[in-house]
């Protein structure tokens, strides 16, 4: 008799347990698609401007993008249609307009990393004793890290005008709010002892960051820099867009004169570019950690 | 230590005191070509002192236009415009994470065996993870018109190698075991994927997603730049007309909606995991 009820118990609360998922799971599914169709409602995925055939138009498009060559004069001259240097009929200039924009990621990662290390030390728990200043600055990164690149890009070549300069200050900016947390966080993680020691023989401020924090922290800065480098490198390549240096200027070129094939090969030029850097730079990382290992 | 002592150990061991002039001078000149590399730089971008300091004072005085932010008299356009950005962010979020499930399962490891088809696979994804969603916007805008529908594709496509990536790594991460012993009471393939794997990447799966759709909403603002639109196009209308008190009213604004979303994605993101 016992049994039997404490098996009927179990029956009801397992349908209830059960009725209860599925009613939460109808309902989430219920919301989900209702967001799902006012989403593309409002972003007028499948509007009548378009022609309303989204795919097709997709796949014409895509066409337009491969460039027309032509086997049999692959490697003439840039004069023959066809030719790959037909193609590529501007490459010393993108060159050079892809360096620079690496130099401006170098340049606004040095920067911002400069920056950051200043903001790390001031709003590590560890570190600055003082709750207001740890607070103040927190808010200031959390509030940069908030606002996106470009739109402060606009501002700045609004302020400083048309130029590599506008691009290097808002990645700069970017650079400081992203990593300035991530080294607050190394520095939080520090080992104690040689703060300690240092303050037991009476060291200030600086000494104990220069002989206590700097040996241990500094491999981890370099390589979340880099990280971070790797990322302007994109970054600074989209900021050309608005006006703020690099090689986005000739993507926004080939667009106005719709030569989507130059675009494509501009935007392989640009993914070439930030893979190398990746590689150099993951290759310069593992280095660092390895050196790290070592000690 | 007293100075006489340590004149004393210098003098006893001149070598041990000092720092080896050979790797003394390589750091200086480590530390000059450096230098020298950075002057390069800054001199080849044509980054000026005197440009610097007076584009700051022009900061300045346009930082004092944006006090009191104001809402230009039409508040409503703004957070249709708003609302737009986050719908833009919604639906290019959904289409990556279903365009990107077929090239996660087969860059995952344990479903593509062959290494090097893996690596080259991989490799191909990591080539186009890093192209931005503003450049792919450029084009899709000049191909279908100004409006979010470029904005919606241009999300999408700079999602969908990142979210294989991330697919293919949680479908490898996953425990192989209740697998082997679904196969061993008897279960058909499908049911296996079913009851196996997808209890255990879903979750995981799920969170990445929500991930995405917080980072997409931060992106599609800035997509309006080009013609996209949402709110970026009301902010770059702003911006180009100098009316910046309406810029930081907008500005404040989706701040806030970028707090409110990630709040809730996180909560959701944490009963998940």
């Amino acid at each position: 008799m016992e049994t039997a009820s404490a098996v009927e118990a179990f029956e009801r609360l397992r349908r209830t347990a059960l009725r209860r998922q599925r009613l939460e799971a109808a309902l989430g599914l219920a919301a989900f698609t209702v967001l799902l169709v006012v989403a593309f409602q409002r972003s007028q995925f499948f509007g009548a401007n378009i022609g309303g055939d989204p795919l097709g138009r997709i796949l014409t498009f895509l066409g337009r993008m491969v460039p027309d060559l032509q086997a049999k004069s692959l490697l003439l001259g840039r004069q023959q249609h066809g030719s790959l240097a037909w193609w590529y009929y501007d490459l010393p200039v993108w060159l050079r307009a892809g360096w620079q924009t690496i130099e401006m990621a170098i340049l606004a990662t040095l920067a911002g990393a400069a920056a950051a290390m200043v903001a790390g030390f001031l709003c590590a728990r560890n570190l600055m004793p003082y709750a207001p200043v740890r607070f103040a600055v927190r808010r200031t990164l959390e509030v940069i890290r908030t606002l996106p690149e470009l739109i402060v890009a606009l501002f700045l070549v609004a302020a400083f005008g048309v130029g590599p300069l506008a691009g290097v200050i808002t990645l700069s900016l970017a650079t400081f709010g992203n990593l300035g947390k991530l080294f607050a966080e190394i520095n939080e993680e520090v080992d104690p002892r040689p703060l300690e020691g240092l303050d037991a023989s009476g060291a200030g401020f600086l000494r104990k960051i220069r002989f206590g924090v700097m040996p241990q922290v500094l491999p981890n800065y370099a390589s979340y820099a880099l990280i971070r480098l790797e990322g302007n490198v994109a970054a600074a390549a989209a900021l050309g867009i608005v006006g703020a240096g690099g090689i986005g200027l000739h993507l926004q070129r080939a667009i106005t004169y719709t030569e989507f094939d130059t675009y494509f090969a501009i935007l392989l030029l640009i993914v070439g570019m930030i893979f190398v850097i990746d590689i150099a730079s993951e290759q310069i990382r593992h280095r660092l950690i390895g050196l790290k290992a070592e000690r | 230590m007293n100075p006489a002592v340590y004149e004393r150990a210098r003098a006893a061991a001149p070598h041990a005191m000092r720092p080896a002039w050979r790797s003394q001078a390589i750091q200086l000149g480590l530390a000059l070509a450096a230098a020298a590399a950075l002057a390069a730089m800054i001199g080849d971008l044509g980054l000026k002192a005197d440009a610097f300091i007076s584009g700051l004072g022009k900061l300045g005085r346009l930082a004092r236009t944006m006090i009191p932010p104001s809402d230009g008299g039409d508040l409503g356009r703004i957070v249709r415009a708003l609302a737009e950005t986050f719908a833009m962010a919604f639906a290019g979020t959904v289409i990556a994470a279903l365009a990107a499930l077929t090239p996660g399962i087969i860059g995952a490891k344990t479903v593509v065996s062959p290494p090097l088809l893996h690596f080259g696979f991989r490799r191909m994804l990591d080539v186009f993870r890093g192209v931005p969603a503003l450049v792919w916007a450029l084009i899709f805008v000049s191909a279908f018109g100004l409006g979010p529908f470029g904005g919606v594709l241009a999300l999408a496509l700079a999602d969908i190698p990142s979210l294989a990536k991330l697919y293919a790594e949680a479908i490898e991460n996953c425990d192989e075991r209740p697998m082997e012993g679904l196969r061993a009471a008897g279960a058909r393939p499908l049911a296996v994927l079913r009851l196996g794997l997808l209890p255990q990447v879903a979750p995981v799966m799920a969170s990445q997603t929500l991930y995405f759709l917080e980072s997409n909403f931060r992106h599609a603002a800035v997509l309006g730049i080009v013609g996209a639109g949402g709110i970026g196009f009301e902010l770059q209308e702003r911006i180009r007309t100098y009316a910046f008190d309406e810029m930081a009213f907008i500005v404040i604004l989706y701040v806030i909606c970028v707090a409110v979303l990630d709040t809730i994605s996180q909560r959701v993101r944490a009963k998940l995991a």
